[in-house]
């Protein structure tokens, strides 16, 4: 499953806004770059985890195996951002970050890129999917924007 | 030997909370320690244990803090810089008395937040936090824009009102009622009126969480003194007893800001059964929560209010919100919280200002806001952090 890779546009140059690329989190982050979302699915207890550590942290199982994410999730909390606290995001105010629960269990953060009114309400539990962003220094990161309606 | 009331606090002492201050942690710190000393009766010779929350740059380390207040200590410690460690100090402090690791030992929050850029910016010093492996200590992720420990809660707050069905409204209570107790406190940084036409007119931080639900940031020192019970009666003022302690719980269904099942990070989602009298906390003193008569917490921001009070069994999980309405977590109702004013009306300190509080409400010295005969009081947070205190009832001092 191919997800959209889009270009983010920075008012001025990010900086300090990405975690290490580590030896257990690079494959998660390449993947990003081909358009891929994968997560770690552990051999005992089948749960999908993340964020990427090198043991289940729900049956203790250090066996596992990559899983490639549909994308698919719903939203199941957010926030708006109405003051800037980043100057990297300056330019997208008033911007919303979700909680999302993806299909395959774990949930992840993810700013949603529909730009919406202040006021906007946002329903809890609605579908949303994941979109790639290329970031100018190369990075991929990932974010969401509501289900295109018919998928 | 049985922990409960072995171990007391002998002396207190603060200079105050500000919004800014012109001195140093050092000196911050010695306007706390120098009155906590005169408070207890005690000698500064006489202080052979050290525990400080948040160090440097922010406040002080415990090895400049020993060598330039001329401290001679067997026994240091300084857990990690996060506010969520006051009580943790206090409970650490207890155990290392118990085993003999010194006789008198002095706790003290001393820090400086006003030279420092807001939570969230990377002004911050600690903002290198939110890149951790795994995502910061309040679900920050910056790549996303989440940023500020105000978002973890909001995430927390706006999965809670989802999950029982609460108008967010409801969460003016909290503030309205800390502000009236700010009123009465005269070192509380925030002390005018504050109304619901105010509240309800208040800008939002981050959705869904306005203003008035943040804490005020403020500089400032609040200084302890903890001893042994036997040491403890031959202090100046009435010994305040640890009766019953509990630790910070942590684990994949914890979150900071949120209360466990609620689904924050990765936490599964389930309806949370706090175990209420049966926590350690309650078991170890001996007490039910019906018998507290004042309840102190980590108001960072208002939910945590919420949370905190359904975590010890004062309220069911999702009833909060309804049962803090109609005074009754204020002055003169069933449940007195942070009659200080707490970090939302008399300055974010970290827990020290409402143990402070407890301090003086067993004491008897808290003035225009003293709870009639107080005699347990309870901090408890979010996270399962709790001490109940209680005033020494054998040979303690009459108090005027
Ligand atoms: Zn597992």
């Amino acid at each position: 499953m191919t997800l959209p890779i889009i270009d983010r546009v920075f008012p001025i140059d990010p900086e300090d806004l990405l975690p290490a690329i580590t030896p257990d989190n690079q494959q998660f982050w390449d993947a990003l770059g081909r358009g891929e979302a994968i997560a770690q699915n552990c051999d005992g207890c089948k749960r999908t985890r993340y964020p990427i550590v090198p043991v289940c942290p729900y049956c203790g199982g250090t066996a596992w195996n990559w899983k490639t994410l549909s994308g698919k999730g719903t939203v199941f909390s957010w926030v708006r951002y109405v003051r800037s606290y980043l100057p990297e995001f300056e330019d997208l105010m008033p911007y919303v970050v979700l909680s999302v629960q993806l299909e395959e269990g774990a949930r992840m953060f993810g700013r949603l890129l529909d730009k919406l009114d202040r006021d906007a309400p946002i329903s809890i539990g609605a579908p949303v999917e994941m979109v790639i962003e290329r970031w100018p220094d190369g990075r991929h990161v990932p974010a969401f924007r509501f289900a295109t309606k018919g998928k | 030997m049985n922990p409960r009331g072995a171990v007391a606090i002998v002396g207190a002492g603060s200079p105050g909370l500000f919004r800014a201050s012109p001195d140093t942690p050092i000196n911050l710190a010695e306007q706390a320690v120098s009155r906590a000393l005169d408070d207890a009766g005690l000698k500064r010779s006489q202080i052979d244990g050290l525990i400080i929350q948040i160090g440097s740059p922010r406040g002080t380390d415990y090895d400049l803090a020993a060598s330039m207040l001329g401290l001679n200590v067997r026994f240091a410690a300084q857990p990690w810089a996060h506010g969520r460690f006051g009580a943790t100090v206090l409970t650490h402090a207890a155990m290392a008395l118990s085993w003999g690791l010194a006789d008198y030992i002095l706790c003290f929050a001393a820090y400086n937040n006003s030279s420092f850029g807001r939570h969230g910016s990377k002004e911050r010093p600690s903002y290198g936090e939110s890149l951790r492996e795994g995502g910061g200590p309040h679900a920050e992720t910056p790549h996303a824009g989440l940023t500020a420990p105000v978002a973890g809660a909001g995430m927390a707050a706006q999965r809670y009102f989802h999950k029982y069905g609460i108008n967010p409204g409801k969460l003016a209570a909290v503030p309205l009622a800390f502000r009236r107790h700010a009123m009465l406190n005269p070192e509380a940084v925030m002390r005018k009126p504050l109304t619901r036409e105010d509240y309800f007119a208040s800008r939002y931080i981050v959705e869904p969480l306005r203003l008035f639900d943040c804490s005020v940031p403020v500089d400032g020192s609040v200084a302890f003194i903890l001893t042994t019970a036997e040491r403890a009666r031959d202090c100046k003022k009435p010994p305040i007893q640890l009766l019953g302690v509990q630790g910070i719980h942590a684990g994949p269904n914890e979150f900071i800001f949120g209360q466990p099942g609620l689904g924050v990070n990765q936490s599964d989602v389930f309806d949370y059964k706090p175990a209420g009298a049966d926590d350690l906390v309650f078991r170890m003193a001996g007490v039910k929560p019906a018998d507290i008569d004042l309840f102190t917490t980590y108001d960072a921001f208002s939910p945590i209010v919420l949370w905190a009070l359904e975590r010890y069994g004062y309220c069911k999980p999702g009833e909060a919100a309804d049962w803090i309405q109609n005074g009754r977590i204020e002055l003169g109702g069933e449940l007195p919280v942070n009659t200080n004013g707490g970090f939302l009306s008399a300055g974010h300190f970290n827990s020290w200002g409402e143990i402070l509080e407890i301090v003086r409400q067993l004491r008897g010295e808290a003035g225009e806001r003293q709870v009639r005969n107080a005699e347990l009081a309870q901090w408890g947070t979010v996270v399962g952090d709790s001490i109940i205190f209680g005033r020494d009832r054998t040979g303690a001092k009459e108090l005027s």
